[in-house]
């Protein structure tokens, strides 16, 4: 191990170590640590030894050097990981040794957060000296696991990836599954434990080894195969009968799950899950405009309050005067179902309108101009000057509930049917949209303006295409907004609407929408049914992104495409520095070379 | 005489100070090939990036079949006939083989957006026909771009492939003009044989006309029914190979004057 390996860990170590102490410091350890996910180990723990972690896990990862992938070797990945853990836990040891020194309650007056309970969990309960000995190999086990995962082969490093991840998930769910067991008259008590109410060892270990199996049976083989009855079997006759088959059956069951879902897991989940029905139709049309079209709109809100403001006079919404009720100039006393159609198109509209004027901006510019345009809608909803249509900062409210023949859409359960259905709607046009000639066309949009042009494609007509396609679909999410509550006010169309919205795509993995769906069940379904995760939601988004970005720019779930242009970049940018070979000519870009 | 296929009269462009294109007039018959030389900077790329309107000439006009091309955006050259390739290659590298020479078909086709989310049997039939004249733009090169590389992403493909895909690529917007800048350059001489070789066949099968920016006089001299050289964005010297390749003005160009003819 050279030095300049050593000092990359020793920094890997002080961010690990870092991070943390700011968990620490914003209270989230202690939170977290009534939560149990596995026996007796705490969401607490993650926090913990996820920064040592992840620090060795980058560190030992394949990187690009000099334009090439190089993997670290074995020895070197495993020594830089003991080195971060080792450098981690003593910053740790020396924020507690502080703590103790200078005196708690001391600390306490600026750092709130900062408790004996912390101190404690940190300590293993055992007195500081030598409790926070006990915490070295732990940390340190953690650091080695990140930095020898990388150094597994491919076929055992994705079913662990997957299988730890499907277990957190069970942990994490704990309020969620155990009802819906218990529902579907299955015996739970082997799965979860009725005292740390997490799983049980018993329960983790064997959903680890079924997912495991799993993921392992499933990786290289392309399920089209499996149907068809083997590998090269696809081409046999009544090969494709039989894949279609099988996938409708999946749908069909799919389907079955979704429609059973809210007697599954009970109303006050279903709410959740309605919730992330409405940002899951954001997040899908945001998907068209970002990750089809490659147009980074910042402004997306702009569409969520088009949709719930429409919708809402359309119904017959009221304004909220200091008078009382009165109804809004232009509005309508329409079902809600009839109102949808005039939504979309006032939507479709408004995206061309926004996407005119920005149509020679690119990239950074483009983002910019768009987040002013989602401040615009806010203020004009929100303004004295259209008060007698939007109700101005006192917003509307009777909004009439989507009902047909006496069926309401209000409660728990309905609501979730119609969030349903709008986003099986929205995901059916993306899906027929992406694979379609207008696909391509954004694609090659995306990937180079100026050749699509030349090839053909009129660059003016498909992105004003991509805004007025995603401003409806996103206007769907608005509408639903407007009837689930009934009333409206400016203080829900803010900018943390488009940032949300973007989170989720990214999250997911952009231009993907199983990623989209993935996206939005994660960053607002989790918190909905882990509340001691809520006060943290924004500070979680946060860390998603950064993390994200860093270990798995394509998203969770990523497009095909869109990963590979991302990779591409990786090497691309090094490139220069790779010795040409011999007979090879560079690939420069640049139209006018 | 039937008028030319493409005709440029007095095209100029600056950029700043520097004219690129100072009163080029040139012309192009149906069916030929021609090929255009002339030393790094004497304004060939900028013509065709004139002529396919990715640029707006500041001064004359531009007639392919009787219609001024000026001031149309560049999909609309494509889907008037003109099709080009790129002097550094420019794929969309994220896309399959495939896919990339479907974009092509782009301007060929309708695909309204009702009809594309609902799917209906005309939007099926038009990307059956897209897919078909794809494959066939790719099958021009034989096993090259054909089997399993359709679909495997560009920026896998070779550098030589990579240039055969952007010609396939223009091939399959079906142009009645094929616009070739420096087709060959960075090829090994086999390919560049190869791909005289192609150029020709683009011609007398497809029956397209080519316009051609050459370095290589092997395939200047092997392809071209008439050479044009310009210089300083202008043209130069016109005729066969042979005149254009011996006319004095040519070889100043390239080499520049003997030092006792300036004295």
């Amino acid at each position: 191990m050279n030095r300049a390996a050593f000092v990359r860990a020793v920094k890997g170590g002080l961010l690990g170590g870092v991070g943390v102490i700011y968990f620490a410091l914003v209270g989230m350890i202690e939170r977290l640590d009534t939560l149990s996910i596995v026996g007796s180990v705490e969401l607490s723990w993650l926090l913990i030894l996820g920064p040592p972690f992840i620090a060795a896990y980058v560190l030992a990862r394949p990187r690009v050097e000099a334009g090439e992938m190089r993997s670290a070797s074995a020895s070197r990945a495993l020594w830089s990981g003991g080195i971060v853990g080792l450098v981690s836990w003593g910053l740790v040891a020396i924020g507690v040794g502080l703590v103790q020194w200078i005196g708690i309650d001391t600390v306490r007056s600026v750092f709130r957060s900062v408790s004996p309970t912390l101190i404690q969990i940190l300590t293993l309960h055992h007195p500081v000296w030598p409790g926070i000995l006990y915490l070295a190999p732990i940390v340190v086990l953690g650091a080695l696991a990140g930095g020898a995962l990388p150094l597994l082969p491919r076929r055992v490093r994705r079913p662990i990836i997957t299988a730890s991840g499907v277990v957190l998930l069970l942990g994490l769910l704990q309020q969620l599954v155990p009802p819906a067991l218990d529902q579907l008259h299955i015996q739970r008590n082997w799965l979860y434990s009725n005292v740390t109410l997490g799983l049980s060892w018993i329960g983790a270990i064997v959903a680890f080894a079924v997912t495991f199996a799993i993921t392992w049976f499933l990786q290289d083989r392309s399920l089209r195969d499996l149907v068809a009855g083997g590998p090269g079997a696809r081409d046999r006759p009544g090969a494709e009968a039989r894949v279609r088959t099988v996938l409708l059956v999946g749908w069909l069951a799919l389907g079955a799950v979704l429609l059973a879902m809210p007697y599954l897991v009970g109303p006050v989940v279903a709410r959740d899950l309605g919730f992330v029905g409405i940002y899951l139709l954001l997040g899908l049309g945001l998907n068209i405009v970002v990750g089809y079209a490659g147009l980074l709109d910042l402004g997306y809100v702009a569409f969520f309050s088009v949709g719930a403001y429409t919708t809402a006079v359309l119904t017959g919404g009221q304004l909220n005067t200091y008078k009382g009720l009165a109804a809004p100039i232009l509005g309508a006393h329409l079902n809600f179902f009839l109102a949808i159609p005039i939504v979309v198109l006032v939507a479709a509209l408004i995206g061309v309108a926004i996407g005119a004027p920005v149509l020679r901006l690119r990239g950074d510019y483009l983002a910019i101009v768009t987040l002013g345009f989602g401040e615009i809608a806010r203020v004009i909803f929100g303004s004295t000057w259209a008060k007698n249509l939007f109700g101005g900062s006192a917003g509307m409210t009777h909004i009439t509930d989507a009902a047909i023949g006496g069926y309401s859409f209000r409660t728990e359960l309905h609501f979730y049917y119609l969030a349903l259905g709008f986003c099986a709607l929205a995901a059916f046009v993306s899906w027929r949209l992406q694979g379609s000639r207008i696909g391509r066309a954004w694609n090659a949009m995306r990937e180079d303006e100026q050749v699509a042009e030349a090839m053909g494609i009129s660059t003016i007509r498909y992105k004003l295409l991509a805004f007025a396609m995603g401003g409806a679909v996103g206007s769907l999410g608005g509408a639903l907004f407007a009837v689930s509550i009934g009333s409206l006010t400016i203080a829900s169309f803010t900018i943390f609407v488009s940032i949300t919205a973007l989170a989720i795509i990214i999250l997911g993995g952009m231009g993907s929408i199983p990623g989209v769906v993935v996206g939005a069940l994660i960053l607002i379904g989790l918190p909905g049914v882990l509340t001691p995760l809520q006060d943290y939601q924004l500070l979680i988004y946060g860390a998603v992104l950064i993390v994200i970005m860093i270990l798995r720019p394509q998203g969770l779930v990523p497009n095909v495409r869109r990963s590979r242009e991302l990779h591409e970049e990786e090497v691309q940018q090094d490139a220069w520095m790779r010795p040409v070979e011999e007979g090879e000519v560079p690939v420069a870009r640049g139209i006018e070379a | 005489m039937s008028p030319a296929l493409l005709e440029l009269q007095g095209v100029t462009k600056r950029f700043g100070g520097l004219a690129a294109l100072g009163g080029l007039d040139l012309q192009v018959d149906d069916g030929e090939i021609v090929s255009v030389i002339g030393p790094n900077g004497a304004g060939k790329s900028t013509m065709f990036n004139v002529i396919t309107g990715l640029y707006a000439p500041d001064g004359g006009n531009v007639v392919f079949r009787g219609l001024s091309l000026v001031g149309r955006p560049p999909n609309q050259i494509v889907k008037l006939g003109i099709a080009r390739t790129f002097q550094t290659v420019h794929l969309f590298p994220n896309m399959t083989v495939l896919e990339n020479a479907m974009v092509g078909q782009h301007s060929r086709t309708k695909g309204r957006v009702l009809a594309t989310i609902v799917r209906t049997p005309g939007v099926r039939e038009e990307e059956r026909v897209i897919r078909q004249r794809a494959t066939e733009a790719l099958d021009f090169f034989g096993a090259r771009l054909s089997g399993y590389r359709q679909d495997q992403p560009a920026f896998v493909l070779s550098y030589a492939n990579r240039r055969r895909l952007e010609i396939a690529r223009a091939l399959a917007t079906q142009p009645q003009l094929l616009l070739l800048d420096e087709p060959t350059a960075g090829m090994n001489p086999t390919e560049t044989l190869e791909l005289r070789d192609h150029i020709k066949r683009i011609r007398d099968q497809l029956g397209v006309t080519v316009l051609v920016i050459e370095h290589d006089m092997r395939v200047v001299k092997g392809v071209s029914d008439r050479v044009i050289a310009c210089d300083y964005g202008r043209k130069i010297s016109e005729g066969t190979y042979d005149e254009v390749a011996s006319d004095e003005r040519v070889i100043e160009a390239y080499l520049g004057r003997r030092h006792e003819e300036i004295g």
